[in-house]
């Protein structure tokens, strides 16, 4: 996609996001809006119900990941609402079931789309890459390696948008756990090339498109250097409408 | 804006206006008017014209109306009433620039005071810019601070907060560390810190911009001032109200981002000014430290190596050089002059080791020497110091008392000097972080 189809696309999709007064991007559109801007994301596909859902795990290829999509549940898996790994039609149509149930004990007035299958990833080293609008600065965007190191140890960068290639690894390179990424005992190193290009991809969406007030793909699977990194989840969430 | 701003600083005429009568109401110390007029005539080399509302003030003008126009500064010590009710003619008598020195503007008065300016080439600093303006090398001293003047120098200070201005002020007189430009801010209803920077990055007299911010105003644009202004000169920011403040780990981000050195504390602050105002930046990470005691180089190289650095490793030339004139000089970890060091000493050892290769930069301890310190000994290494152009030289105590009569040797000399070896090597981490930062901006532009 060029880059002037990909401006007009990421604007389709906020725009019809505020059209249905909604400030919070489901997966599914936040994927969208990041692939449209050149970052790879894992494929994801919506299904309405069972029997699209059967044939799009077919084209997505198993093993693949089950997420429940609806605007109104944001926190998945405290809905209960995702499943990992599933590797056959069988399990699928079980699990399809589950998350819909799930969905609707959790929240019985959401309104349910269905469910997004999902390529599934192998592990790898999980991060995490997020923006806001700073009241004074404008466009941030921030860096820190998954789980217990941003919750736990706030062991987090951060960098003005839009940023140089430099600055971006350097925001990398700044975080305490950064020996993870470059390798501990006999680990290859990551990808960080790859993070960059994400980070200031991120960036510049960011800094064009002001009325994303934050966004937070969390998480990257990054991958051993050479191999990329993907996105995993994805949230943007628009600013107040006024 | 810049010509006006400039007008804040290097002004050939100045009107001061108070009320000498403590009497009147809402003046919170009419000393301050008078301290004032008692620094400008002490210091300032142009033309004054003092205006007394009060009428008391011998020699003053009573009536505002009564001083030629055509002004290129005002400096107002006058209540927010009063101001508002002579707005209009010390907007008439001025052609520049306002400073207003008293806060407790309400909004409304702010916005009558900031739409006053906005039609006429002239700025206003303030109000509540109440440690005013100093200028060190035309004497300007718009200060409040009785007979406050700091000594000369390459360093410039803006400042949102006027006490912790001064305080800088004060601690720079302290350590004799030289100031060319201040000013205080204040409620910046017209002239922001963002302006005057816009204006010191050009100045030719200042060396280094230090600013000290409780909130940022603008942020895009003053960050983008400090990312021009490191191309020219260092900038160093401290910022007060970030126990608090959430996002303050953006802000470090962002001033790391477009090159500034941000510092924590005062002591910090003029410390690592100094050592840019005086010494070129650090092309490296090799330090030599340079020494006539064991234990202060051993505490040196701790510090050294917390901060990143290393021992430089002299060459076998360099050493045998050395060696072969002193031969009682000890060179392992460090160069070990001996107790007794005297200038020659200093001089020719410093020279060796700046010309070493592999040196960057130069810690030198000049210690135990209350009781019989030589100034010449001190003023050697200044010597050396001061015509090293591509490798910094900071000089260092362990002992406080020591430092202080090394300080006095090299007062006005173009090394710094300090009494820590953590505040030494804090010196160098500035040199080095502004050389990486000049090197990124030439690759870049």
């Amino acid at each position: 996609m060029g880059l002037a189809a990909g401006n007009r696309k990421v604007a389709e999709i906020l725009n019809s996001t505020r059209k249905e007064g909604r400030r919070e991007l489901m997966e599914l559109e936040s994927k969208r809006v990041l692939a449209a801007w050149g970052v790879p994301v894992n494929r994801t596909e919506l299904a309405r119900d069972i029997s699209e859902a059967v044939k799009v795990a077919r084209e997505v290829r198993y093993p693949i990941v089950l997420k429940i999509a609806s605007p109104d549940i944001i926190h998945k898996s405290e809905a209960k609402g995702v499943k990992v790994g599933l590797s056959s039609e069988l399990e699928l149509r079980q699990s399809f079931g589950d998350l819909i149930d799930n969905a609707r004990v959790y929240k019985p007035d959401a309104k349910i789309l269905g469910v997004t299958i999902q390529e599934y990833l192998p592990p790898a080293r999980e991060v995490i890459v997020g923006a806001l609008q700073d009241p004074s600065f404008g466009a941030t965007v921030m860096f820190g390696l998954g789980g217990v190191w941003v919750e736990v140890l706030e062991d987090i960068s951060f960098r003005l948008a839009p940023l140089s290639a430099e600055d971006a690894r350097e925001m990398i390179q700044e975080i305490k756990g950064y020996q993870v990424l470059a390798g501990i005992r006999g680990t290859p190193p990551a990808d960080v090339g790859a993070l960059v290009d994400i980070i200031q991809k991120v960036g510049q969406l960011a800094h064009e498109f002001s009325e994303i007030a934050e966004m937070d793909l969390n998480p990257i699977f990054t991958f051993d250097d050479g191999k990329g990194a993907v996105v995993a989840d994805a949230r943007i969430i628009l600013v107040e409408s006024g | 804006m810049y010509n006006e701003v400039k007008a804040i600083f290097e002004p050939k005429s100045v009107v001061l206006v108070g009320a000498s009568d403590g009497v009147r109401e809402g003046i919170v110390s009419p000393a301050f008017f008078h301290s004032l007029v008692h620094n400008m005539h002490r210091f300032f080399k142009g033309k004054i014209h003092v205006v007394d509302l009060s009428g008391k003030l011998e020699g003053a003008i009573k009536n505002l109306n009564r001083v030629p126009r055509g002004r290129d500064l005002a400096v107002v010590v006058l209540p927010p009433k009063l101001v508002m009710k002579n707005w209009r003619n010390l907007l008439n008598l001025v052609i520049k620039a306002i400073v207003l020195v008293a806060g407790g503007f309400d909004q409304q008065q702010r916005e009558k005071l900031a739409r006053g300016v906005a039609k006429r080439k002239v700025c206003i600093l303030g109000p509540n810019a109440t440690a005013g303006v100093i200028n060190t090398s035309n004497g300007l001293c718009a200060t409040l601070e009785r007979g406050f003047m700091p000594s000369r120098g390459g360093i410039a200070v803006i400042s949102q907060d006027s006490a912790v201005g001064m305080a800088i002020l004060d601690w720079a007189r302290f350590y004799g560390v030289g100031v060319g430009k201040f000013a205080s801010t204040g409620d910046s209803v017209d002239v922001t810190e963002a302006d005057l920077l816009e204006f010191l990055m050009h100045d030719k007299e200042t060396k280094v911009i230090c600013i000290y911010l409780q909130t940022v105003r603008d942020g895009r644009r003053f960050l983008g001032l400090i990312r021009e202004a490191v191309r020219k000169k260092p900038v160093v920011v401290m910022k007060g109200g970030t126990a608090q403040d959430e996002r303050d780990k953006i802000f470090a981000a962002s001033l790391k981002q477009v090159g500034a050195i941000r510092v924590g504390i005062v002591e910090e602050l003029l410390g690592v000014a100094d050592a840019l105002a005086k010494q070129p930046p650090m092309p490296g990470d090799r330090v030599a430290v340079v020494t006539n005691v064991d234990g202060a180089a051993t505490l040196v190289a701790d510090a050294l190596s917390r901060k990143g650095f290393a021992l430089a490793k002299l060459s076998d030339k360099v050493t045998k050089k050395i060696t072969r004139k002193y031969q009682d000089i000890n060179i392992v970890e460090w160069v070990d002059l001996g107790i007794g060091a005297k200038d020659d000493r200093y001089k020719f050892v410093l020279e060796q080791v700046l010309s070493d290769h592999g040196v960057d930069g130069v810690v030198v301890i000049n210690e135990l020497k209350l009781s019989f310190l030589e100034p010449e000994d001190v003023q050697a290494i200044a010597e050396v110091a001061e015509k090293s152009k591509d490798k910094p030289v900071v000089s260092v105590t362990v002992a406080g008392g020591a430092g202080v009569l090394v300080r006095e040797a090299v007062k006005g000399k173009n090394v710094p000097v300090y009494d820590s070896p953590e505040k030494a090597v804090r010196a160098l981490d500035a040199l080095r972080s502004y050389w990486k930062t000049r090197t990124r901006v030439e690759k870049g532009a």
